[in-house]
Formats: structure tokens, C-alpha cells, sequence
């Protein structure tokens, strides 16, 4: 199958690199680009670990192709980090004990920025329905909950 | 020899209980691997780096049960790329975590028992040519019978699934204790009633994946994989790879997750090394959602008929339970789980009588095992609400039917475990005045409603599942040249926390900054043998085991700071950073310790070890053994529900729990921990279930299988009771699983509460709830149409 | 899990241009948000050889207003549905099904046009190629028994889409493109009751609007979800409702179910219950015509008959909040 070449611009970086067709944009990240920490949780759209940032909407690399991406810009969980500093949603996420396994936490925290993004003062409905499509199945949600809201200084 | 001065070094057979100073156990601790976790940069096996790498891939059975003919692999073997193709055959000895019930090959041979069952792998550089090969292997299965529920596997002309268990009885436990036909006899009121339970899955977030690397030239393996259990998973591949297992290397990278699916060693752990060997290489097996329901191991679907005595106070006079579980088509853990359904039905209450029949059904449907609150969970929901019922009907509130049967320890109950600690008096005291049940109950609008349940859990299992002599936990600290304090550990932390916990256990004894110390956990060439993170053991046990290691490694600090001051070890105040000859200037600091305790010996390397004491070890009958703990954690919660009776939909509005913790280590992921297993005890409770259709799991995805959102999780006050248990360390004891239990329970009777019904099935999913109101509809017309006036709903309390 | 299939893929960057390769491409599919075709391929359901990504077709993503009502562009985003200030206000039917979808990394991606065109659902068929074969494939696909209804010859995949009904009630329409000409056919005519072909779009034809009309300002709307779950879950049951009521009395009322029957349905009768007052005795027979039209079958793995009294409730209650009537003590009844 011919491959064709796709540039787009991942954490701040241009990036163009030949995928398939059939490249999902979750296999593209972890394997080509390297970035290990967007996850896959399920068989496809139904849990929300792989949460990436598309154009700064909230989207499901696992169930998106690599190839519509095409100039798009893509933020993942590595990119939160300023010069070794950690966000303040990943600072709450460690100190509120927002994960436990961990494994749900980059999606999660990426859904989380996409909502401090537009609403920086989210109400605990606001939270809940942000990270909605985001299952985790350690904490019961309670310290995600709070861990969102420290971030946003509440 | 469970003589506990044998096992226990650098310390007095039964040295007096550690007592925490607090600065930093007790302290609220964010994970110390919190970091990799929120920033993306944790590797979990799918993530790990692995070079060169085949792909790895199982064959799995269409067949729910029937007689392996022929597998032919000639073809697929052929097909370019592909390295290994194995079968049954490329095994040495079948598997099982429990050592009298190893029945299980890791591919099938013989035949085969639940559909989804792997027979056949391949290895190949690609996925194509894996897919390729899969496609070109010929299963020839004769097809046999096949059973999908424990009582169509126990009918009397039912094909038996294993050889050597007629009737597909796996286990049948029958045990009494006391005189129950007296206690019934001395009842005020005796009732039966009778439940049952959807089975449940543990559904961890991460994927199963493994990754094996086999170098031929020195017939080595290495094991990278999602495990809760390094050590077992290390026994078994050595078994069912025929190696010896010096040759063998298990390591456990960051986990996501476990409750239970990953305490037994796995199929495609097994199998992922048998390709790597086979093929000479490296292979990674990344499995789906779908596998990971056909590996299930998930908590199974239960019938319970109970029934109590109870004297006008409240007080239980006796307990006759008779509980069957599907148990699927191997043996796993399940006849553990059998035996813990009635170890601890009754163990949380001063009862004076029990007689307990279970049975461990084999069906061919997926193996059950071991999920968080093993065994006890449908139990004790079948317990706590008996007693409600039966509360309702003598007129007593269901916070006074709890208190007529609390056990004063130190206790010893009807089943030989031993109580030393017991929290639930201000368990219950708290979530009554916190949830406001005084003045809110029985005045709250009609569908909404407060329920309350109790539950308890072991902190570890007294025997362990191979029982060698060997201490229960292990922990080795190294101390160098750099100041630095390695904990060498085997404990699988998989979220919960074990590795910052010991990291505090260790500086709180040591009294140094939590910065001084590094975790290095769960890889077999580098850490002590560990029995894995289950049973909620590792707090407890490898927690006493670090508080011993840390004494023994503060004792040679403190000796060599006193040899370089000149003085007495008893004249030194140790003070972590700084020591001190005690009433003078002279001190010394830490580095300085370090520098005099490595004077002629070179790199510290101390041990801890721990076991638990004989008398908690449980009693002499069979199956005595699973319930015994040296220590019992307690909860009690209140549940406060709206039914919508329209939809049948049931909102969890709040919880209220207090969890016996015996002393919190890490307040910070004890609170965690517990709103964590209340949840999961909520969605069992609420919505989540597996089905099968002739066989075929109807909900292998995470749409179907209804783990909670965020959006109807409710907020879950904890309140953290310690009782300082005499045997943990610090006193501390389990806070992961007790109070999953009383979770279910608490719904069901907030629910009666709340709309006088009292469901007796799980989950309480909308369709169900309304059904049963539909139920009632119906028979109230019933009675309205034969002239019955008006009454209360006997179902009602 | 499979791997995904192997397919070309093409970026039009017109809607002529996709609908030409549509045309030329036999069993080519578009792809819009991916939300429901990548899950399926993922799972070997979908085979397609070309893939039309819709994503760098501009001007599909508008949502205009005018005197005549409401254009929808067919890539505008469930997110931008549930958001859009003036729908929220005006059409709230439709902001608050696009906000009843998954999650938000779903919503998205996903687009009203591909939310229309969402492919019908069943327990049977949304499985694995592996669980597929083994179950010896179903009516809907690859196989010659629908396995929900052995006796019968039809197939029973539900409707699952949120948006439909929502827009059914407002009496939308839908413009659709192809090579050879557009047309504009009531959205109600974009279906038929078959599981396996519901769609009466042609192969090559492209949705590329939607159109609601401007209606009187008295008209309020609202839908409401049946599902296990706070969020992610597909509809149970979905019930849309346009209500005008006057003084208590029902002056126009339209109800549309889904996630019942293999499309989306706008509710027969209703007409009977205009210019009736809103009582108990109106609620009952609202109930009952949603019992009666709701088709569900086992195509879920919750009961059938479940969510067609849920239908029923939910239709009962979003009238009477829509109507601002409050209901008796005693209960609506459901039976």
C-alpha cells in the first residue's frame, strides 16, 4: 500500500513523515512519533485514554486517522510540560492523588486542559461533563473531580 | 515452621508494635511515582522500548466445549515472516494458581472448554503475516455438550468438563460451626430469602500486554508484563516452559490497573514466552478489550439462599447459607473464592451459629478468579440486607440490628479468625451522624432514601497460596557510598500506592526526607521474592516487613555513629539528618553515619522480613485457611439514593463511609483507595454485568460493559477510623477492598427505603428496577381485585 | 482485535469532487467525523476499498440563519450543535441531542451529516470479526439468520442516532448532492425500516445540509435519553418533542423516537391529541401511541420491552416540562 507524506505540527514541532492510509492517529503518535504517554484503553472510541488535543478540541486518536491530520495541530500529555515545569492540571493531578494506575491520566488531563481552555473556572457540572467520555476505573472520580478544580484555583 | 522468632530478623519475636512519630507516616504523601503518571513519561508494557520485536498473536476457540482432533499449523508455518506457530503441545505442564487445581494449558489441549479459549499462537515480524497465519491454521474440534449455567453444568446427565470432577462440582464446601438448629430454635424471628448476582469483571484501563525475550545462546528469558503477581507468573513460566528458573527474569513495568485480573499468572503471559523461545527473539502480544473478557477471571455470577434467626434485639442467633457460583471452565482461584463467600459471610458479627454450604461450578463459559473483595462481595450483600429486612419487621432501626451483634476484640470468631482490632462501632457512629440518618430517615420525599450496610476484609491472607516456610513478605535496603537508601522490593505496586508507602514506612523509621529514598520494585533480578499485590496484603505484611528492615538498617547506623563518637549506641539521639550524643553538642550527620557504618564492610545491604503469628493463621478444618488475616479492616457506609420510578433509573446522590483502616500511612491514598472501591462496589451494584450468548461474552467491549462515568459517580465522603491494630504496622490495615462490600448493600436498602422495594438481584440496572415496580403495581391490583384491603407492601422493609 | 483494513484514501476538496468518487469508486465510503465508520473497520465490519475524507472540503461546517430558518452545514460538529448560542435558544431539541452524544472527544469529531447516516446498531453486529464468525455472522452481515429473530427474514438493527429525531420534530429537510444533481427530500424520506439498508441515500449520493425551517416562536422543543449512563451510551430509547400549548391546551405537538426501531420514527397521531387540554388522561394516550410505534427488539443487551416503557415515560415527561404542566401525585401512568 502506498504511503503518502503527512506534515502536520505535533507539541509545537513541524513534523512530515509518510503513514499509511490506514494509520490510525493513536499508532501514528505512539509508534512513529514516539509518544508513549496517549494510551490505548479499548477497541476503539469507547474510554477515552487515547484524549489528545486536535486544533484544541478534545479528540480520540484511536478512532482517528493519521492522514486527516493533514495541517492540523496536535497536543499530547508530553506537551504540557514547559521546560520541565508540569501544568498546573498535572501539579493537581500528582498532589490531589487525581491518578492512581496512571493509565487513564494523560486522556483524562487532556480533556481537562481542553475544558480549562474555554471555561477556567468549570463548575463541578462543567467537570463532569468535560471529562465524560473518560473512563477511569481506580479513583471513583472524586479526586479527579478536585484535582480539576485546584488546577483551575478553586 | 510458623514460628515467628525463626522468621522475623533484626528484631525480638514479638517486638512491641512500631509507633509513628508521623513525620512521614500519617502524612498525606502524593504518589512518588506520581509524576511519570501525570506526565506521560510512566512505560507500561505496551509502551516499553523492545528492539527488534515479532508480533505476537493468539488463535482462540469458536467451539464452547469439544475434543481437540487436529490442529494444523503446516500451512501457517509456511507463510513468509512467520517465526514460531505453537500449540498445547509446545507446553511441558499445564497451570493454575492454586497448586491442588492446575488444570488450565495455556494453549488448549485435549480439548477445549469456553469459547475465546486460545489453542494456537503465532509470532510473525508483522501484522499481516500474523493475520495471515491465524487465518491459515485448521482447528479440528469435536464438538461436546456444552454448559453455560452452574445448573445446567450440574445436571445429572450433564458431560463432565474435567476428568477427575464428576458432576462439574469444582469445590463443595459444607461446614457448621455451632449449634444452628438451637439458634433457630432461639430466634424471635427467622427468615430466608434468596439472591442473585450478574457476574462482574475487573475491567483495569490498560490492555494486557507482554512482552518476552528469549536469548538462545544462554537459554534465558525475560518477562515484561501487566502482573500483580511477579513471583507466581515467574513459578509458572518456569513450570509451563519446562526452564529452570534461575533462567527466568520477570519484570513488572509501571500496571495500569489489576482489581484482580492479573492475579493469577494469564494465558498470554504464558504464551507470549513460548513464542519467544520458539521463535528465538523478542515478542510483544498486545491484546484487545474482547481478549481480555474472554480471559475474564472477573467475580462470578452467584446464587445465594440465606436464611438468620434473630432475637427481638437484633441479635443474630444463627446463619444457614447455601451459595453456588458459575466458576467458568478452570480451576483459577475458584475454589478459594468458594470458601472466602463463607469465611467471611458471617466474621464481621458476634454470631453464635453457622452452617455454610457452597458450591464451585465448572461451565463453559470464561474462567472466574479473584476481584476485588474476593469472594465476600455478593455475601455480604445478601447479609446486610437480610438483616434490614428483618430489622423492618422487629421495628428496629437497621444502625441498632448492627450494634446488637458487634464483636469486643480481642475476639476469636465461630471460624477460627482471629479479631484484634475493630473500628466498626465509630464506623458506625460517624456515617450516622454524618449522613444526618437521625433526622433525615423516614422523612425524606418519596424516592429518595438512605440505606446503610457493614463489611470488613482480610489484610492479606494468612497462608499463603504456596506455602513454603518462607516469611510472608521480604524487604532488602541498600545504603551506599551516596547516602542514598534503595528499597528492594518484590510488591507489585499497580496503582495503589505500596511503593510510596514503603518509601514512607522506611523514612519514618529511618527519619529521613522521603527524598532520600528510592523504590525499586518487582524485577526478579534485582528485588526479593514478593507473593504479589492481592488479598490487600502488601501494607500490611511487606509494610511490617520495611518497619523491620529500616530498624535493622537504623541499628547499624546508630552503632556505627556511636563507634565514631566514641560513645554507647544507647547514648545517641538519632534524629534522621543529624545525630546526637544525647545531652551534649556532639553531633554527627547523616552522611557521617553513612561514611562510619561503611568503615570495614563496605555497601549496607540490610533485610526485614515478616510473618503473620500462628493464631491468625486460621483453625484446623478444611478450608480454614482462606479468611484468616492478621488483621481485619471495617467499614460501614450510608448510601443515599432518588429513584426515578417512571424510568427505573436509581442516582446515587452521596455516600458517607468509614473505613478501619487501623492507621493511616498515606491519609492521602487511603481516602483514594477506599472512594475507589466504593465505586467499584457501584458499578456492580448499578450497571455493569457480562452476558453470554450460547458461550460468547454479549458485552466484550467497554460500551456494553457499563463502568460508571464520571457523570452519575456520586461524592463519597471518607472518614478514616483507627483502631491501631496491634499486628500492623504502625497498626495500620488494608484500605483497598473492605469497603467495596457493604457498597451494594447499602443501595439495595436505600432503595427499599426509598420506594419499598427491596431488589434482591444485581445490578440494579433501570430495567430491572422497573420491573420490579411494575411487580408490585401488579400485585397490588391483585390484591385491590380480591377485596385484600389496603395493606403495606410485605415486600416493603 | 483486528488490525485496520487497508483502504485509499482520497481528500476531495469539494463536494462535487467527493461525489464523483463516490460515483467512480463502487463501495467507496465517505468519512466525516469517523466516529462510527473507523470503531466499525477497527472491527473488520467495514471493508471499504476508498475512503472520501470529507475533512478538507471547506464550507460544510457553516451554520447559517435566515428568515426562512436554519442551514446546517453537514460537517458542522455535534460540539458546535451543542454550543451554537441561538440552537441552544431556538432549537433546543437539537443542542441538546448533539449534547447527549458519547463524550467529548466524540462530539468533536462528529458531524450532524454523519450522525444523520449513522448506521444502524445491534448487539450481533457490533462484535469482532473473530466473535462475528464464530456466531456465524448475522442477516445484517455476511450471514442468513438474524439471531434476534431466528424465525423471521428481516433484520431489526436499531437507529441509534440522537440527532433525527431531534430534527425530525422541527420538520427538517435534507439536501443531498450527487454528480448528476442535488434534491432536497424530507429528512423523514432519508429512511426506510430496514435494519440492513436504511439509508435511502444512493451510493454516490453526498448529505451535504440541513435545513430547518423557521417555525413560530411559541414552538419550544426538547429531547430526552434513555441510556445505562451518565454519558457514552448509546440511546435505549430517545424521545424528541415539539410542543406549542396554549393555556394548557396542546395547540401543535410532534414526537420522534430512536434507538427503537431500524429508523427514526415520527410519531402517527399525535394530531388526535392537538387541541386536547394536558391532563392525565392525554398523557395516557400519548403513552400509548409511543408503545404502540416503538418497535424495539433484542437488539441491545438491555430488555426490549424496557425500552419501550422508558420510551413512553420519557415522551410523557419532556411534554408535560415542555408544556410546563406539572403532573399529579399520582403519577403519569406508564401502562
Amino acid at each position: 500500500m502506498t504511503k503518502r507524506l503527512l506534515a502536520l505540527t505535533v507539541n509545537g514541532r513541524m513534523r512530515e513523515d509518510a503513514v499509511a492510509a490506514n494509520l490510525l492517529l493513536l499508532d501514528y503518535l505512539r509508534g512513529t512519533a514516539g509518544l508513549t504517554g496517549t494510551k490505548q484503553g479499548c477497541d476503539g472510541g469507547e474510554c477515552g485514554a487515547c484524549t489528545v488535543l486536535i486544533d484544541g478540541q478534545p479528540r480520540l486518536a484511536c478512532i482517528t486517522l493519521a492522514a486527516a491530520c493533514e495541517g492540523r495541530v496536535v497536543e499530547t500529555i508530553e506537551s504540557l510540560a514547559i521546560e520541565g515545569r508540569m501544568s498546573r492540571l498535572q501539579q493537581a493531578f500528582h498532589e490531589k492523588l487525581g491518578t492512581q494506575c496512571g493509565f487513564c491520566t494523560p486522556g483524562m488531563i487532556m480533556a481537562a486542559e481542553a475544558l480549562l481552555r474555554r471555561n477556567p473556572r468549570p463548575t463541578d457540572a462543567d467537570i463532569r461533563e468535560a471529562l465524560s467520555g473518560n473512563l477511569c476505573r481506580c479513583t471513583g472520580y472524586v479526586k479527579i473531580i478536585e484535582s480539576v478544580h485546584a488546577a483551575a484555583g478553586g | 515452621m510458623n514460628d515467628v522468632s525463626r522468621a522475623t530478623a533484626g528484631g525480638p519475636a514479638r517486638d512491641a508494635p512500631a509507633i509513628a512519630q508521623g513525620r512521614t507516616a500519617g502524612q498525606r504523601t502524593p504518589l512518588i511515582d506520581g509524576v511519570e503518571k501525570v506526565t506521560g513519561r510512566a512505560r507500561y508494557t505496551a509502551d516499553l522500548p523492545t528492539g527488534e520485536t515479532l508480533v505476537g498473536r493468539i488463535l482462540r476457540s469458536p467451539i464452547a466445549h469439544g475434543v481437540i482432533r487436529r490442529i494444523d499449523a503446516a500451512a501457517a508455518r509456511s507463510i513468509p515472516g512467520v517465526r514460531a506457530v505453537i500449540t498445547g503441545e509446545d507446553f511441558a505442564a499445564p497451570y493454575g494458581v492454586i497448586p491442588i487445581a492446575r488444570n488450565e494449558w495455556p494453549l488448549a489441549r485435549g480439548k477445549v472448554r469456553h469459547r475465546g479459549e486460545p489453542v494456537a499462537a503465532v509470532a510473525a515480524i508483522d501484522e499481516a503475516s500474523v493475520e495471515a497465519a491465524l487465518a491459515a491454521i485448521v482447528l479440528d474440534i469435536e464438538p461436546l455438550p456444552a454448559y453455560f449455567s452452574a445448573a445446567a453444568a450440574r445436571a445429572a446427565n450433564a458431560v463432565q468438563l474435567h476428568e477427575n470432577k464428576p458432576g462439574n462440582i469444582e469445590r463443595e464446601v459444607d461446614q457448621a460451626f455451632g449449634d444452628v438448629d438451637a439458634g433457630f430454635a432461639a430466634a424471635d424471628l427467622v427468615r430466608e430469602r434468596t439472591f442473585h448476582y450478574a457476574e462482574v469483571a475487573h475491567g483495569q484501563i490498560e490492555l494486557n500486554a507482554a512482552v518476552a525475550t528469549y536469548e538462545p545462546e544462554r537459554d534465558r528469558l525475560t518477562t515484561h508484563s501487566v502482573t500483580q503477581v511477579p513471583y507466581y507468573l515467574h513459578l509458572t513460566l518456569a513450570r509451563c516452559l519446562g526452564m529452570d528458573s534461575s533462567q527466568i527474569r520477570v519484570v513488572k513495568p509501571f500496571v495500569g490497573g489489576g482489581f484482580g485480573h492479573r492475579v493469577e499468572p494469564l494465558n498470554f503471559e504464558l504464551v507470549t514466552a513460548a513464542l519467544a523461545r520458539a521463535a528465538g527473539g523478542t515478542v510483544k502480544t498486545e491484546l484487545s478489550r474482547e481478549d481480555g473478557f474472554l480471559t475474564h477471571r472477573g467475580r462470578p455470577e452467584t446464587d445465594i439462599r440465606l436464611k438468620l434467626g434473630m432475637k427481638k434485639s437484633g441479635a443474630i442467633t444463627a446463619v444457614d447459607c447455601e451459595i453456588v457460583q458459575r466458576g467458568g471452565a478452570y480451576g483459577g482461584y475458584g475454589l478459594v473464592t468458594i470458601l472466602y463467600a463463607g469465611a467471611l459471610l458471617h466474621a464481621l458479627y458476634k454470631v453464635p451459629a453457622v452452617r455454610y454450604r457452597g458450591y464451585r461450578v465448572y461451565t463453559n463459559t470464561p474462567p472466574c478468579g479473584a476481584m476485588r473483595g474476593h469472594g465476600a462481595v455478593d455475601a455480604r450483600h445478601a447479609f446486610e440486607s437480610l438483616l434490614d429486612i428483618m430489622a423492618g419487621e422487629l421495628g428496629l432501626d437497621p444502625f441498632a440490628a448492627r450494634r446488637a451483634n458487634l464483636i469486643v476484640p480481642p475476639y476469636r470468631t465461630l471460624n477460627d479468625l482471629q479479631v484484634n482490632s475493630y473500628g466498626i462501632p465509630d464506623c458506625l457512629d460517624w456515617v450516622e451522624r454524618a449522613s444526618g440518618w437521625k433526622t433525615r430517615r423516614g422523612k425524606l420525599p418519596r424516592g429518595r432514601g438512605l440505606g446503610l450496610a457493614c463489611s470488613h476484609y482480610v489484610s492479606g491472607s494468612a497462608k499463603p497460596v504456596h506455602w513454603s516456610g518462607e516469611p510472608h513478605a521480604v524487604i532488602n535496603l541498600k545504603l551506599d557510598f551516596d547516602g542514598g537508601i534503595t528499597i528492594l522490593t518484590g510488591a507489585a505496586d499497580i496503582g495503589q500506592g505500596s511503593s510510596t508507602l514503603l518509601a514512607q514506612v522506611v523514612a519514618e523509621v529511618l527519619s529521613v526526607p522521603l527524598a532520600r529514598i528510592r523504590v525499586i520494585a518487582a524485577d526478579s533480578a534485582l528485588t526479593p521474592k514478593d507473593n504479589g499485590s492481592y488479598s490487600s496484603r502488601v501494607s500490611f505484611m511487606v509494610g511490617n516487613a520495611a518497619i523491620r528492615a529500616a530498624q535493622e538498617m537504623k541499628r547499624v547506623l546508630v552503632t556505627a555513629a556511636a563507634k565514631r563518637l566514641e560513645v554507647h549506641p544507647e547514648d545517641i539521639e538519632w534524629n534522621g539528618d543529624h545525630c546526637r550524643v544525647a545531652g551534649t553538642d556532639r553531633t554527627l550527620d547523616f552522611a557521617g553515619a553513612v561514611d562510619a557504618a561503611l568503615v570495614d564492610t563496605g555497601t549496607l545491604t540490610v533485610k526485614g522480613s515478616w510473618s503473620t503469628p500462628p493464631e491468625t493463621q486460621g483453625g484446623k478444618f478444611r478450608g480454614a485457611a482462606v479468611g484468616s488475616t492478621a488483621g481485619f479492616s471495617y467499614a460501614a457506609q450510608v448510601v443515599e439514593v432518588v429513584v426515578d420510578e417512571d424510568t427505573g433509573a436509581v442516582a446515587v446522590e452521596r455516600v458517607w463511609v468509614a473505613h478501619d483502616c487501623g492507621f493511616a500511612i498515606n491519609p492521602l491514598a487511603v481516602e483514594g483507595q477506599v472512594q475507589g472501591a466504593v465505586w467499584m462496589g457501584m458499578g456492580q451494584a448499578l450497571s455493569e454485568e457480562t452476558q453470554y450468548h450460547e458461550g460468547l461474552p454479549l458485552r466484550p467491549n467497554m460500551l456494553d460493559y457499563r463502568v460508571p462515568t464520571i457523570v452519575e459517580s456520586p461524592p463519597i465522603e471518607v472518614k478514616l477510623v483507627e483502631s491501631r491494630d496491634p499486628l500492623g504496622p504502625f497498626g495500620a490495615k488494608e484500605a483497598s477492598e473492605g469497603a467495596l462490600h457493604s457498597f451494594a448493600p447499602a443501595l439495595a436498602n436505600a432503595i427499599c427505603d426509598a420506594i419499598g422495594i427491596r431488589l434482591t438481584d444485581l445490578p440494579a440496572s433501570p430495567d430491572r428496577v422497573l420491573e420490579a415496580i411494575q411487580a408490585r403495581k401488579r400485585r397490588e391490583r391483585l390484591r385491590a381485585s380480591i377485596g385484600v384491603s389496603a395493606q403495606p407492601d410485605p415486600e416493603r422493609h | 482485535m483486528e488490525r485496520m483494513p487497508q483502504f485509499d484514501l482520497r481528500r476531495p476538496a469539494s463536494i462535487a469532487e467527493a461525489a464523483a468518487l463516490l460515483a467512480a469508486e463502487p463501495g467507496a465510503r465517505l468519512l466525516a467525523g469517523g466516529t462510527d465508520l473507523l470503531p466499525k473497520m477497527r472491527r473488520g465490519i467495514e471493508r471499504p476499498p476508498v475512503l472520501v475524507d470529507l475533512g478538507a472540503v471547506r464550507d460544510i461546517s457553516r451554520i447559517d440563519y435566515a428568515d426562512a430558518g436554519l442551514a446546517l452545514g453537514a460537517g458542522v460538529t455535534l460540539s458546535q450543535l451543542a454550543m451554537d448560542g441561538r440552537i441552544v435558544h431556538h432549537h433546543r431539541a437539537i443542542a441538546e441531542a448533539a449534547r447527549s452524544v458519547a463524550g467529548p472527544g466524540h462530539r468533536s469529531a462528529a458531524t450532524i451529516g454523519g450522525n444523520l447516516c449513522l448506521d444502524t446498531r445491534c448487539v450481533f453486529y457490533n462484535q469482532s470479526e473473530w466473535w462475528r464468525a464464530t456466531n456465524h455472522y448475522c442477516l445484517k452481515l455476511g450471514g442468513d439468520v438474524c439471531h434476534v429473530a431466528p424465525q423471521g427474514s428481516h433484520c431489526h438493527a436499531a437507529f441509534c442516532g440522537d440527532l433525527a429525531p431531534a430534527l425530525l420534530v422541527l420538520g427538517a429537510s435534507v439536501e443531498l448532492c450527487a454528480s448528476r444533481g442535488a434534491r432536497v427530500i424530507p429528512l423523514s424520506d432519508l429512511y426506510r425500516d430496514d435494519g440492513v439498508a436504511h439509508l435511502t441515500l444512493e451510493p454516490d449520493e453526498v448529505l451535504v445540509r440541513v435545513l430547518v425551517p423557521a417555525r413560530s416562536p411559541a414552538l419550544v422543543s426538547g429531547y430526552r435519553k434513555a441510556r445505562a449512563r451518565g454519558a457514552i451510551d448509546f440511546p435505549l430509547a430517545g424521545v424528541a418533542c415539539a410542543v406549542v400549548a396554549r393555556n394548557g391546551v396542546l395547540a401543535e405537538l410532534k414526537v420522534a423516537l430512536t434507538g427503537t426501531n431500524s429508523r427514526p420514527i415520527l410519531l402517527t397521531g399525535t394530531e388526535a391529541l392537538v387541541g386536547r387540554v394536558i391532563d392525565e388522561a392525554t398523557l395516557s394516550a400519548l403513552g400509548k401511541l409511543v408503545q404502540k410505534q416503538a418497535s424495539p427488539m433484542r437488539t441491545t443487551v438491555t430488555q426490549s420491552n424496557y425500552r419501550r416503557q422508558v420510551a413512553a415515560a420519557l415522551a410523557q415527561r419532556l411534554v408535560c416540562e415542555l408544556a410546563g404542566y406539572e403532573p399529579s401525585a399520582a403519577r403519569a401512568s406508564m401502562s
